[in-house]
């Protein structure tokens, strides 16, 4: 509240709004309330009748207004006789304790307000001493604590150093509550720019504190806003790729003060560049979402690390950067391809992936009715059955192709299979179009159908009237952006190859994508418009993509395409890629953040499915944690018991650098699987990001717990505000109302009104 | 899990196939070609539904110097229909029912990655059709050489090659390549007559002096067949008069069989 308002409000009101927000309305009338009102009306009758005796000169409306003018003053009069007053709680002084809590993280450094924000927590609670802690220890048992990362107790302002790598605001809180839960404690006060970047949500601490109505009062330091910054927000990335892969990445940049203006965002990787872009900044208070394309070459653990210059006038320059860890997988990732007929799909499909090592197509094609033929297999036995009849067949491959392969070909529990293949595995699926495939292959109603990302419609091949379209390709406004159709060194290059393609095939008509699903490629031609060429979506786990086409090979054949042209390979190649790049293995391990400080703690979760990727809650799971020293340490993971199939355990990194988490999972003396990640132990950056005082977030922390926002410049009333409180040993005082000069100056008003209103109309 | 085709399917075809058509004479290719279908009107709309099938038997229209008739032509087009129509009953490829001819030199060509040309012996590539055939091959297309014979039609056929694929060499296809498995088992090549000297049922060979069938090949750096060569063997003839009781079966059967492989691996390869 503005300090200028609050002043007005006590001068008329007598009192500060906190003791009418915290008061209990009360009339203590020494009389009858009877008598006063009888008094009332025999003061309002004698003008009353006068006013009805003046005949002509007034209208009955005159009558009205002068009349009620006079009743107002005269019930404002009763109303102060009534005697109102507000009971308010106020604490006994000298019994109640109150919690200090000084934010002493890093980012207390920054200078953003001519001084830095630390500067007035020494000029508040440095040795010389403020009014501010004068009127607090008047009344309350002060207790200091310094929070950043950990909470201490703390017993004067030398003990604060402005260096915690962390904001944990809830966590702070806790630690207050629990360590003055025997005491009377009048409320919390929390000195802090409330850049909490815990991660950990307030909730609970703030219901704690209101349950117990421990009010907590917020003093927020630093500008909510920066004069010159720019900061990059956020990093999306994907935490593991196959090596040559296309990455995506979204960049979120933030600024203020450089509207208009062209930065420079660079990808490093150990070092070398591997992407670089102008970015124009977006209007004040607009975020700039960046994609970020580039390929990964080398295998394993990469640091890429996203970076604009700093400008020479920047606020705060350390948070221009951010570093991500992507692991860059070199392994061969399974995908069954059924093909319910010869086609030349398979052919250029195989040419296509042939160089990929990462890559390991297996065909399963049925060339005629009961004659199968495969392809790539990795050994004899492999589909000698024909298509999987058991989850543990079909579970064994990242993603399946379906090619013309009538719905009927299935058994319904193998149906449901590939559905679950795809929600419970996280398989992907890939559905191509043909005679026998989608509608067209009587997929309609069937569990396929349910998981597939477009709406399937009536089918219309028969044999009379076979749909066919020749359809030129093109990218929707999401697939210009999109990792699979990223076919060309740029997305505007690639935008310009996709319009140069030939036209493809389609025998299935599908213009509707269901909700949730996304278009990347439509087509138009032979009389059609916007047919889906290429849609996906997630489905469980898992990812579906429609293709319905059936010639995407012309791509590589047609006599505009130039033999070196690799437009078809690379196109099978992401797509393929994208398709299994968030697919799980049977053992997952996973860490919250990719960067942890050293002493912080983190936890390791493992998830551990059979090879039917049914979980498993009987597996002996052990964490080796091999150290930036090269020193190995085994962690043994235990069941979390709240979650089926995940085993967790703590770790504390104790030194810089990166670590290797190998997570072993063996069930009765057989090895169940194996996995890999990584993590960075560095110094945490998240200081210098999102820095600005968030007055919102202390403004709901007090308002929900019933304190008060403070700013340096308001704060001077905090100790005559903290007074009025229920929490700790309080006692009621009574705060008469009749006598506020906001009384006075009402009826004063009215009966000036009153007599103005006379002498306009002429009866003075 | 593939299944023994028993011989009788091709008795089959003859039986009941084609031998219900009706085959005449038309100028539809000039000179060119044989015996045409006469076509009820189920047909020719079924020829004119020609747009979005998978397969398409497509014959390659070359330059020549046949004294007669365009050596392309030979067997043209019943033996490409009556082998379509076995294709279509023996497998399940989405096979269109009738012949395609494509000029070597057509943008087209490249459409239609499964390319049969015959009489070789005969060939004689402009440089338009050199260039086109060349980019087909290149870019993926899979040619199957039929019918030519003796010595001097093979460096005809060699010389013509060579200039369509100069940095490859052909060389003989081994028994035990995946294509004499792609879908039938083929454990032996057979040499087979045309149908003068089948319905004679003496000798088999067109050499002056006896010649045995050869299975040859061109391969690309990724050891992937681009060109299959039946030479000294007359596989056009067994599909063409199939229906006929005097042809063998024996000849007809494996045709068929070898026909259908190099579809199916063509496709898949």
């Amino acid at each position: 509240m503005a300090p200028l308002f609050e002043n007005a409000f006590e001068f008329l009101f007598k009192y500060r709004p906190v003791v009418f927000e915290n008061g209990r309305f009360v009339f203590n009338a020494p009389w009858p309330v009877f008598l006063l009102l009888g008094i009332g009306l025999v003061l309002l009758l004698p003008p009353l009748v006068g006013y009805l005796r003046v005949r002509g000169k007034l209208s009955k409306l005159d009558t009205a207004v002068l009349t009620g003018l006079r009743a107002t003053a005269i019930g404002v009069v009763v109303l102060c006789l009534l005697h109102p007053m507000l009971i308010v709680a106020t604490v006994v002084p000298q019994e109640n304790y109150l919690g200090i809590l000084i934010d002493d993280s890093r980012s207390m450094q920054i200078v953003d307000d001519e001084q830095a924000r630390s500067e007035f927590i020494y000029e508040q609670f440095g040795p010389e001493g403020s009014d501010l802690v004068t009127q607090l220890s008047d009344r309350f048992k002060l207790r200091f604590f310094s929070f950043a990362e950990s909470v201490e107790r703390i017993a004067s302002s030398d003990e604060l150093s402005f260096t915690g790598s962390l904001t944990k605001l809830g966590h702070a809180l806790d630690r207050a509550r629990a360590e003055l839960s025997t005491v009377p404690l009048a409320g919390l006060v929390v000195f802090t720019d409330g850049a909490d970047n815990s991660g950990a949500s307030l909730t609970e601490s703030m219901l704690q504190l209101r349950s117990r109505g421990v009010p907590v009062h917020t003093v927020g330091i630093g500008r909510e806003t920066f004069d010159r910054d720019i900061e990059i927000t956020r990093v999306e990335a994907p935490r593991a790729v196959l090596e040559g892969s296309a990455v995506v990445v979204d960049v979120m940049i933030a600024h203020s003060g450089y509207s208009g203006e062209t930065v420079q965002l660079n990808v490093e990787d150990g070092g070398r560049i591997v992407s670089s872009q102008d970015v124009e900044l977006p209007r004040e208070g607009e975020i700039a979402t960046v994609q970020v394309h580039f390929e990964v070459t080398d295998p394993g653990p990469r640091l890429f690390r996203f970076h604009i210059l700093p400008e020479p006038d920047e606020l705060v320059e350390e948070n221009n950067q951010r570093e991500v860890l992507v692991l860059v997988r070199d392994r061969r990732e399974k995908i069954l391809y059924f093909e319910g007929e010869p086609r030349f799909e398979v052919k250029f499909l195989r040419r296509a992936v042939a160089d990929d090592d990462n890559l390991q197509v297996v065909i399963l094609q049925r060339t005629a009715e009961n004659k199968f033929a495969r392809y790539d297999v990795e050994h004899q036995d492999e589909l000698a059955g024909g298509f999987p009849t058991t989850r543990e067949e079909l579970f064994q491959y990242r993603a399946l192709i379906l090619g013309s392969v009538e719905a009927s070909f299935f058994t319904h529990d193998q149906l449901q299979m590939i559905a679950e293949f795809v929600g419970q595995r996280g398989g992907g699926l890939l559905v191509l179009g043909g005679r026998n495939a989608l509608a067209e292959g009587g997929y309609a109603g069937t569990p396929i159908d349910n998981v597939l990302p477009v709406v399937l419609q009536a089918p219309t091949d028969n044999d009379t009237a076979r749909f066919f379209a020749e359809l030129d390709v093109e990218l929707t406004p999401f697939g210009q952006s999109h990792p699979v159709t990223q076919i060309a060194a740029s997305p505007a290059a690639s935008a310009e190859r996709w319009a140069e393609l030939p036209a493809i095939s389609t025998v299935n008509p599908i213009f509707e994508v269901k909700p949730g699903a996304s278009t990347l490629l439509t087509g138009s031609g032979d009389g059609i418009e916007d047919a889906v060429v290429l849609a996906f979506q997630r489905f469980g786990k898992g990812r579906v993509v429609a293709f319905p086409v059936q010639d995407s090979w012309i791509w590589q054949m047609h006599a505009d395409i130039p033999l070196e042209d690799m437009t078809h390979e690379t196109f099978w190649r992401q797509l393929l890629r994208w398709l299994i790049s968030s697919v799980p293995d049977q053992v997952m391990a996973s860490i919250p953040k990719d960067r942890v400080g050293v002493e912080e703690r983190t936890t390791i979760t493992t998830e551990v499915t059979d090879s039917a990727f049914l979980k498993v809650n009987d597996a002996d799971v052990t964490a080796y944690v091999t150290m930036p020293s090269g020193e190995e340490r085994a962690f043994a993971m235990e069941w979390t018991v709240e979650e089926d199939g995940e085993y967790q355990v703590d770790f504390v990194p104790e030194e810089n650098g990166l670590y290797e988490i190998r997570v072993a999972a063996d069930r009765d003396g057989e090895s169940v699987g194996v996995t890999t990640t990584y993590f960075q132990a560095a110094e945490p950056v998240e200081e210098y990001f999102g820095a600005q005082m968030r007055s919102s977030l202390l403004r709901r922390v007090a308002d929900e717990t019933g304190g008060r926002f403070y700013t340096p410049e308001t704060v001077a009333t905090l100790p005559e505000d903290v007074r009025y409180t229920e929490s700790g040993s309080t006692v009621y005082e009574e705060k008469d109302l009749w006598d506020m000069p906001i009384v006075f100056f009402l009826v004063v008003g009215l009966v000036a009104t009153e007599w103005g209103f006379r002498r306009y109309r002429g009866l003075v | 899990m593939k299944l023994r085709q028993r011989p009788a399917i091709l008795l089959l075809i003859g039986a009941t196939g084609m031998g219900a058509s009706v085959w005449g004479f038309s100028t539809e290719y000039g000179s060119a070609g044989g015996q045409q279908p006469v076509l009820n009107g189920t047909q020719l709309e079924a020829r004119d539904s020609k747009r979005g099938r998978e397969f398409y038997f497509t014959r390659a229209m070359y330059s020549g110097y046949g004294r007669r008739y365009a050596s392309w032509s030979v067997d043209f087009p019943k033996a490409d229909v009556q082998f379509l129509f076995g294709v279509r009953r023996l497998t399940n490829i989405d096979a269109y029912e009738f012949e395609n001819p494509v000029r070597l030199d057509d943008p087209n060509l490249r459409r239609f990655p499964f390319l049969y040309a015959l009489e070789v012996g005969r060939m004689a590539l402009s440089p338009a059709e050199i260039q086109g055939l060349r980019s087909y091959l290149l870019a993926g297309g899979f040619l199957v050489i039929d019918d030519f014979w003796d010595m001097d039609q093979w460096q005809n056929f060699e010389y013509e090659i060579s200039q369509v694929l100069p940095e490859y060499r052909i060389v003989d296809i081994p028994m035990d390549h995946p294509l004499l498995s792609a879908f039938y088992e083929i454990d032996e090549i057979l040499q087979v007559p045309n149908r003068s000297l089948a319905a004679a049922g003496g000798r088999t060979w067109e050499c002056w002096t006896r010649c045995d069938p050869v299975l040859r090949g061109i391969f690309d750096e990724h050891n992937r067949l681009m060109v299959v060569i039946n030479w000294n063997t007359d596989l056009g003839d067994a599909w063409e008069w199939v229906e006929q009781p005097w042809y063998p079966w024996k000849y007809s059967n494996f045709a068929y069989k070898l026909g259908v492989n190099m579809i199916v691996y063509g496709m898949s390869h």
